[in-house]
């Protein structure tokens, strides 16, 4: 047995060149593997490691949505929706013939703008960004080679132009730019987050390679605007507008009990979904654009006077013949009056008799009230670009700026601070801040006027848009209405107020409703309206009664009538 | 002898318990992701669908939709009547 396993070790046994050469074959072999592996392993490490990880390893950003704008009853005003944007890169794009056509087509892109991009020498390349998603699902239908598409997020508004003044927009990195997104941009914004991942052979993610920084959402905003009311003030603008042939024009409709903005609209307005605007529509003019605000300033000027009660709602004054020189300025009516009480100076927006009640009081008394009233002070909205008007100190008031401060003339107010003056007439004599943010605290009204002040001038307001008055255009049948007009030169920078003929107006309406227990207070201006009438209560009064009439039906607002004859039976209940 | 081989066997179930704990953890990562991609793609949509509705019930298409293929057109002055 043994010899037989002698015999066969003997049989494999090599011959000792035969060792050697296999000997060193392995030794060739193994130096090749090693110094393979030293080069890899040491020399080209760091190569190979960056390599591997940009195979394997992946940093991906996630996105923390922008908070929604809404209204006051949920209806959505700005949201961000998904979109895609078409990415390509140049090295690896291939057309088969035709493809290149299909593709600018669809990115509604001239054949040569895309032609300079696919010479661009990066590998990556955006050649559209926010396309909708049905157009790049037909571009990656036409199977390029090199054209992907990447996950974006767009700002869309419903609400297109009527809200665009209040709303804003975002730009293409989803910063606010105007409006509320640019005044809420740190509370809509949120904070993007990130992962690191790693991912397998089949692109599949397996592991969190650090610890996740998550997102954080932006925060949702909710407005006082109304969308339905916004609608309804838009359109009745926009129709104002036209059929007048004005410039532009501005309103606005705030809640008097508590200072909400329920619409803030402006025409001409710009579709905020699309890139293009021209800087002049852009800006909120109810807040932005300051003009002098004319009649619609006299029930202040009254109020004063009856509150330092150098008149009364009784007094008489003499308007005279409808011409009255105070120094060296003429002050006019349209048309003489004669002698006339305090309340149809009101009624009738007598230059002349307002003029004749602000001789009684001094310039600090004038001023005080004003000022009080909110004139020449920002509103409490804070929004983006506010003006504070314009009212001089008292001490630089020359003596005619005493006369026509009275009827809203040397003092510059925006829409805005108008319709927030009011609110002491609705109010019992206190002033409301303006709020346009639901979640913004309510503040206390300051009290500025005394009950019985604030009554007889609400009432003196009512006889405006009455038979006689200067807008009955403005009446709403059924509820008691109290408005004022106004119908004030435009002072153009080296004209002046102009020649008669070529002077320019601006209408204005201020109203409140309904007197019995007021609850709306809408402020109107139409700039230049050069067909038909120019005057406030024509032009803007019927904005003013189509508006709020539609108000006072969606808020169920009992009529004035109603009211009336409820209290009539309660009477006769009590005689029984 | 024998205790160096059932340490070994240990060894060896061990590893194999690990590679596999792994591979599951793998797995189910893989998963959470994919339902995690979801949620996205659910509040995605409901962004949208929102969008939608709000464009689709605004005042101004209803108007327009009532006007013209409805034709409710509001009374004209002389149609209208004051009850008290």
């Amino acid at each position: 047995m043994r010899s037989k396993i002698k015999k066969n070790h003997e049989f494999f046994e090599l011959s000792k060149f035969r060792r050697r050469f296999t000997l060193l074959v392995l030794l060739t072999l193994f130096c090749i593997l090693f110094s393979r592996a030293f080069f890899l392993q040491g020399m080209q490490k760091d190569f190979l490691q960056q390599e591997g990880f940009e195979r394997s390893n992946r940093n991906i950003e996630l996105y923390a949505y922008r908070g929604k704008i809404y209204d006051r009853n949920n209806q959505i005003l700005a949201a961000s929706e998904t979109v895609r944007s078409i990415t390509l890169e140049p090295n690896r794009v291939e057309f088969k013939k035709g493809d290149k056509k299909k593709l600018a087509n669809l990115l509604e892109m001239k054949i040569q703008t895309l032609n300079k991009k696919l010479k661009i020498k990066r590998n990556h390349i955006y050649l559209k960004r926010k396309v909708d998603p049905k157009i790049a699902s037909k571009i990656l239908a036409l199977k390029i080679p090199g054209i992907s598409s990447e996950k974006d997020y767009r700002r869309t508004y419903p609400d297109q132009e009527i809200s665009a003044h209040v709303v804003g927009y975002a730009g293409n990195d989803g910063n606010g730019l105007e409006g509320v997104e640019y005044k809420k941009n740190d509370l809509l914004s949120g904070t993007h987050g990130y992962k690191k991942i790693l991912i397998d052979a089949r692109r599949r993610v397996v592991e969190n390679l650090s610890e996740v920084n998550v997102p954080i959402d932006g925060k949702d905003v909710h407005l006082t605007i109304d969308k339905r009311l916004q609608h309804i003030a838009f359109q009745s603008l926009k129709k104002t507008i036209d059929d007048s042939e004005a410039i532009s024009g501005s309103a606005i409709l705030i809640d008097s009990k508590t200072g909400e903005i329920l619409t803030m609209v402006n025409y001409p307005s710009y579709n905020p979904n699309k890139r293009m605007r021209k800087r002049t529509f852009v800006r909120n003019r109810v807040v932005t654009d300051m003009f002098e605000p004319g009649s619609t300033m006299k029930p202040i000027s009254i109020a004063a006077a009856l509150e330092k009660k150098v008149v009364n709602v009784n007094t008489k004054i003499d308007t005279g013949n409808g011409f009255y020189k105070v120094g060296r300025t003429l002050v006019t009516d349209t048309k003489p009056h004669g002698i006339i009480t305090v309340k149809e100076i009101l009624q009738t927006s007598s230059n002349i008799g307002v003029t004749k009640i602000a001789e009684k009081l001094s310039k600090k008394e004038l001023w005080q009230t004003y000022s009080n009233f909110g004139i020449g002070n920002l509103t409490g909205l804070n929004f983006p670009g506010e003006s504070k008007g314009i009212i001089r100190d008292y001490k630089k008031w020359r003596d005619r700026d005493h006369y026509s401060v009275s009827y809203g003339y040397s003092v510059s107010t925006t829409i805005a601070q108008l319709a927030r003056a009011y609110t002491p007439f609705a109010n019992k004599g206190e002033i409301k801040n303006l709020r346009l943010f639901k979640n913004d605290p309510i503040k206390i009204g300051q009290r500025v006027m005394s009950i019985e002040t604030t009554k007889a001038v609400l009432k003196m307001m009512e006889s405006v848009t009455k038979e006689g008055g200067t807008a009955t255009q403005a009446a709403i049948p059924g509820y008691r209405v109290a408005g004022k007009t106004g119908t004030s030169r435009q002072f153009i920078e080296g004209k002046g107020y102009g020649a008669p003929g070529e002077r320019k107006y601006n209408a204005s309406f201020v109203g409140i409703a309904p007197i019995s227990n007021p609850k709306f207070i809408m402020a109107i201006v139409i700039e230049d309206p050069t067909k038909g009438s120019n005057y406030g209560g024509v032009v803007a009064g019927p904005v003013f009664r189509k508006v709020v009439a539609e108000a006072l039906k969606i808020y169920s607002i009992p009529q004035d009538g109603i009211e009336i004859l409820d209290r009539a039976d309660e009477d006769e209940k009590k005689e029984i | 002898m024998k205790l160096n081989l059932i340490l070994f066997s240990l060894l060896i179930i061990f590893a194999l318990v690990k590679i596999n704990a792994h591979h599951l953890y793998r797995v189910n990562h893989h998963a959470l992701e994919i339902e995690k991609q979801k949620t996205i793609e659910l509040k995605d949509e409901q962004n949208q669908l929102l969008i939608e509705e709000s464009s689709k019930s605004g005042n101004g298409r209803i108007s327009e939709y009532a006007r013209n293929k409805l034709k409710m057109n509001p009374p004209e002055k002389k149609q209208k009547k004051l009850i008290k």
